[in-house]
């Protein structure tokens, strides 16, 4: 490892709650000998190892890939969902955005559909009930035409794929102040109502998983893109612009 | 047999659209309503005039009543649907910053410039509407002198000062809400974006300041 | 060590590309309204445990899904970047399924079974046309058409890519496939779970034993197969590209339960990942191999030249690459890709404060492309590099250096991809079949797949419809031994109360795994593995450190169950490698190369896959060896110079 000198001290304020019947609290740790080319996690495995070295309960928090795509980690850091650097996921944020001596604040995703199981670790099952209730085309294994029988435009086919990349982290109801996940619904909505195969359930598909959504207890949308400015994929409102659409269009024609 | 419409209804994007559809309604009455009141700037004849054609009209009552109906309806959505943001976060964060790129203070102030806006309205219309009732006539046809009442309202500084706050609330208010009822119907196409934002601006500025000229102009013709 | 002959990998007769056909024909079926009487488990939630699932419940049949992580969607098969192969020819440029499958042979160095390649190879077309289906947003030219590129090292343009998110965009389609089926009730899917044994009966797969990771609590399922999808075992060298959480514990149960295992030494080093920064780090992030197509991969041509890369002259850089293979240059395959960095280090020539690195730098493609066509094709992986390393690529060549990044070895399988457990069956990586030595870029993800929406639904099938399974319970004496043992397990780790953490255990396993079989292999090095592995495992059973108890979450807890296997794995790893006295693919052994430096493999005494058999706790486990014949592909030297 590098510069003994570019090593830093942190102060440390993190959410601990030992299970999600019991009350948690924030408590204080100081953690010396941060190099700047750690990740966020790979700081927070330090606290660890010093936390069982001294026999003590280690801090749970997701994590899984430590790249960016699998969508498994998750924190407010500092108020900020995946911390303050935009476009990035916490277990891609570096110690060298911080400085020497700052405090950090750390704690798990806050609403009532994504329940602390322990520490900073949350249970997001909510985002596959969602799913499930209609984030799919209908169409079994076997049943499929030539890749090449309908041509997609590339606009769509790029537009879909912008959709597409939602890693279903969670940040964008962490950093709403609602709570909403009209963010996470209405990108999968978007992906398959721009694509031709998803169009015959496109408004079936809105009304399912937005009947779901509002079923879990996800707050409202106020339009603010405090989602869209977390999001570490940079998935955008256009989104939850189109899947209002559609679900208008729904509740209009719907039987 | 209305359940599924029930359902649609309650649902929390109709929701958000009904408070949209409902907002855009009192911005087109708000515009009305300030195209009139311009009239105070050319005289006591033309805004009594005015005032009187439209009280006069039977058709003012079922006017009014669908204007509070619209109210009623902004204002009851807006809070179920605040009530229920609320509930989905029953732990609060201990620390919770803005990122910067995406709120802005129109947009996380819309419940409490919405609350100035209903007290603002209700001293408004007691005020006003149901305020001191003078007489005059043009022509013989006898009138009520909404001139005078206005001059005589807005002598005091402090109308003027609560007319003001809540005018520079309700531009705030509609800085925020005018673009995002577009967006909640479902329009946001990045070729408009910008410039129904900037639309948004210019309505909530020429509005906040637009009104606000009224009772100081008021203030310093009653002066005189 | 004794090297019998008792794998019968039952191939279809027949010529080659009428293998598969014939077999289903001959395959027995189930009726429809039979299948939802038949319970299958299916343990991962990757590309083939996803779609496997997926597959078989729209068949009918019951399916219990089991995954680690919180949401099946997380499995690592989403971090694959490059893209997906499929024999489509839509190009024009002469591709086919023989030469995928000849090329898939050949790149495997010549060490997987031709019949299971050709079935891949067959499929692969199918496999496209299924995610176009479920809305995977593959990419596409302005016509509509889908869009295809080279990859790897291949010499047709035969894969297909979404963005730099392919694996996850694959994964995404199993994944909503998944769900279709979970709201028709025919999936369940048990999240944050981890397997810990298998339960036979009557020498027969029927359940597993699983953590209930949340609660603590240990459950137990009955079914009538299982199907295991549970990845690699890559961690075992503790850095690799894997995720943190990808493990080799059920496989492992399986093999202590009587699954061989199947060529474990065969590992594959993918050659641009980031260098490693310092001992904290906890993982190794892959660029896609896509790089090495615009990048050209150098070092200073004089040991220890410290410069900084733009001050070192053209005449004093050595595109090692370009020179030893003109004919690939920069584009060879992954094995000799890396070997070669890791020859420069060892020369003294690596970059970067560690020396273990080598330059890729895109200075030339820049020049000639201009900075935003670079920018298109790399954009976010450059994102990715600087976020990580703090260096801009677009001004300063990116260094790499090889990283674990998948392996080919994997429980062994039959035709059918059933273990030699009946009723246990593997597929993806967690199998052995379909790379050989050394895997292809974009054919991890084709066999993922394949096996999961292609070939399992009709050799589950047939297995199902010839046998007998007697109606059981999970009050069946079999399963509560296997509870009790799991638990027993788990509490021995718990009262070891040392002093020290599993990641300890693990760093200084990976340490000897990296050092002694890593991507250059001799007898001496190995002997040593095995010698130092069991001390390791030693250290670890008398001084890990767990805080907490069972009963709750307790991540050191699992932590320390997946390092206790590994230690295990990595002396067979070690013991496999020391036993294959050649050099092929991805086992590069010192003792067995050309005069140039080359692989040579030795196609009289080793062209054979190797299963090992577990015979019992601290015993050396034995060898046995299916012989590999080859009908259809000429065995040749690789050559790609």
């Amino acid at each position: 490892m590098g510069d003994q000198s570019k090593l830093m001290s942190l102060n440390l304020k993190i959410w601990r709650q030992p299970n999600s019947g019991s009350q948690g609290e924030m408590i204080d740790y100081k953690l010396d000998g941060i190099s700047p080319d750690m990740s966020f996690l790979e700081m927070l495995d330090v606290l660890n190892e010093e936390l069982v070295q001294e026999g003590k309960d280690s801090i749970a928090y997701d994590h899984d890939c430590r790249e960016g795509i699998c969508g498994m980690c998750s924190l407010m850091i500092n108020g900020q969902a995946h911390g303050p650097e935009a476009s990035t996921t916490t277990c891609q944020l570096h110690m060298r955005k911080f400085k020497d001596g700052d405090t950090i604040v750390i704690e798990p995703w806050r609403a009532k559909a994504f329940p602390v199981l322990k520490d900073l670790m949350v249970d997001r099952g909510s985002f596959d009930a969602i799913i499930s209730a209609g984030g799919y085309v209908n169409c079994n294994t076997g049943n499929a035409p030539d890749g090449n029988a309908i041509p997609i435009p590339k606009e769509s086919a790029d537009l879909a794929m912008d959709a597409a990349a939602c890693i279903g982290c969670g940040a964008c109801v962490a950093s709403c102040k609602n709570a909403s996940a009209m963010l996470f619904v209405s990108a999968k909505i978007s992906q398959l109502a721009l694509l031709p195969q998803g169009k015959p359930e496109a408004q079936k598909r809105a009304e399912s998983m937005v009947t779901k959504m509002d079923e879990l207890g996800f707050g409202n949308c106020t339009n603010e893109a405090e989602c869209e400015a977390s999001c570490p994929k940079g998935i955008k409102i256009e989104n939850i612009a189109r899947m209002n659409r559609e679900y208008l269009s729904s509740a209009l024609k719907s039987k | 047999m209305f359940s599924k419409l029930f359902n649609h209804l309650n649902s929390s994007i109709i929701k958000k659209q009904t408070m949209g559809v409902a907002g855009l309604l009192l911005c087109g009455f708000i515009t009305m309503h300030f195209l009139g009141n311009l009239l105070i700037f050319v005289g006591p004849e033309a805004f009594n005039l005015y005032a009187h054609t439209l009280t006069s009209n039977p058709l003012i009552y079922a006017a009014e009543a669908g204007l509070l109906a619209i109210f009623l309806v902004h204002i009851g959505v807006g809070v179920k649907l605040t009530i229920e943001n609320n509930n989905a976060r029953p732990q609060k964060y201990y620390m919770k910053q803005p990122t910067g790129r995406g709120a802005n203070f129109s947009s996380s102030t819309m419940p409490y410039t919405g609350i100035i806006i209903l007290i603002f309205v209700i001293l408004h219309i007691l005020g006003l509407k149901f305020g001191t009732y003078y007489e005059t006539s043009y022509d013989g046809v006898k009138m009520r002198d909404l001139y005078k009442l206005v001059i005589e309202y807005f002598r005091q500084p402090s109308a003027v000062l609560g007319y003001v706050v809540a005018m520079l609330s309700l531009g705030i208010h509609l800085r925020h809400g005018f673009w995002s009822a577009f967006q909640s119907l479902g329009f946001n196409h990045p070729k408009y974006n910008n410039l129904l934002i900037l639309i948004s601006k210019a309505f909530a500025f020429i509005m906040a300041i637009g009104f606000s000229s009224l009772p100081i102009f008021c203030f310093y013709k009653g002066g005189n | 060590m004794s090297q019998s002959n008792k794998l019968d990998a039952k191939i279809p007769s027949g010529p080659i590309q009428e293998k598969w056909d014939k077999h289903k024909f001959d395959s027995k079926l189930i009726n429809p309204a039979n299948k939802r009487k038949f319970t299958v488990i299916v343990v991962g939630t990757g590309l083939a445990g996803g779609s496997a699932a997926a597959s078989l419940a729209e068949l009918g049949y019951n399916v219990l899904s089991f995954c680690i992580q919180d949401s099946p969607r997380r499995a690592h098969s989403i971090a694959a970047q490059g893209g997906i192969n499929a024999a489509k020819n839509y190009p024009n440029d002469g591709d086919s399924v023989w030469r995928l499958f000849y090329d898939t042979v050949k790149g495997g160095d010549y060490r997987s079974r031709e019949a299971n390649v050709y079935r891949l190879a067959q499929v692969s077309n199918n496999i496209i046309d299924q995610c176009v289906s479920q809305g995977v947003p593959f990419a596409r030219e302005y016509g509509g058409y889908l869009s295809n590129r080279s990859f790897g090292g291949a010499q047709v343009s035969r894969t297909f890519y979404a963005r730099g998110q392919t694996g996850q965009q694959l994964l995404l389609g199993a994944y909503s496939s998944m769900m279709k089926e979970v709201n028709k009730g025919n999936i369940k899917v048990y999240t944050r779970r981890e397997m810990v044994d298998l339960v036979l009966i009557d020498g027969k797969a029927r359940g597993i034993v699983s953590r209930n990771v949340v609660t603590g609590e240990m459950e137990t399922y009955v079914a009538d197969a299982v199907i295991l999808g549970t990845g690699g075992y890559g961690n075992a060298y503790y850095l690799s590209t894997n995720a943190m959480a990808s493990n080799c514990s059920a496989s492992w149960r399986a093999y202590k339960k009587g699954a061989f295992f199947a060529n474990p030494c065969f590992t594959q080093i993918h050659p641009t990942c980031i260098p490693v920064s310092g001992d904290h780090q906890s993982k190794l992030t892959l660029m896609s191999e896509s790089l090495r197509n615009d990048g050209r991969v150098w070092v200073p041509k004089n040991k220890g030249d410290k410069r900084p890369p733009n001050e070192i002259p053209e005449s004093e850089r050595d595109y090692y690459l370009e020179r030893i293979y003109p004919s690939f240059g920069n584009l060879v395959p992954r094995d000799v890709a890396s070997r070669n960095a890791k020859f420069q280090c060892d020369d003294g020539k690596g970059v970067g404060d560690t020396g273990l690195s080598v330059y890729l730098d895109f200075g030339d493609a820049i020049k000639r492309d201009g900075e935003n066509t670079i920018r298109a094709k790399y954009g976010n992986l450059f994102e990715m590099y600087e976020r990580i390393t703090d260096d801009n690529p677009y001004k300063l060549p990116m260094r790499i250096f090889p990283a674990v990044h998948y392996t080919m070895g994997g429980l062994w399988v039959d035709y059918n991809l059933m273990s030699s457990i009946p009723g246990l069956f593997v597929l993806g990586e967690a199998n052995f079949s379909d790379h050989g030595a050394n895997r292809l870029g974009a054919s991890a993800l084709m066999q993922g797949l394949a096996d999961g929406y292609f070939i399992i639904p009709y050799t589950l099938g047939q297995y199902l419809a010839g046998t007998k399974l007697e109606k059981l319970d999970t009050n069946h004496d079999g399963f509560k031994s296997s509870l009790d043992d799991s638990s027993k397990h788990i509490k021995k780790i718990l009262d070891v109360n040392g002093s020290k953490t599993a990641d300890y255990f693990h760093k200084k396993l990976g340490k000897a795994m990296w050092d002694n079989v890593g991507m250059s292999r001799s007898t001496e090095s190995l002997n040593k593995a095995i010698e130092e592995i069991p001390k390791i495992r030693k250290e670890f059973w008398n001084d890990v450190k767990i805080p907490g108890d069972s009963n709750q979450i307790n991540l050191e807890l699992e932590k320390a169950g997946r390092v206790a296997d590994f230690l295990e794995l990595g002396e067979l790893m070690a013991r496999d490698a020391l036993e294959r006295k050649e050099s092929c693919g991805g086992h590069f052994r010192e003792e067995s190369q050309t005069e140039e430096n080359e692989a040579l493999r030795d196609d009289d005494n080793f062209c054979h896959v190797a299963a090992w058999e577990h015979e019992g706790e601290n015993k050396v486990p034995t060898r046995h060896k299916e012989e590999l014949v080859f009908e259809n592909v000429k065995l040749t030297q690789r050559s790609y110079k």
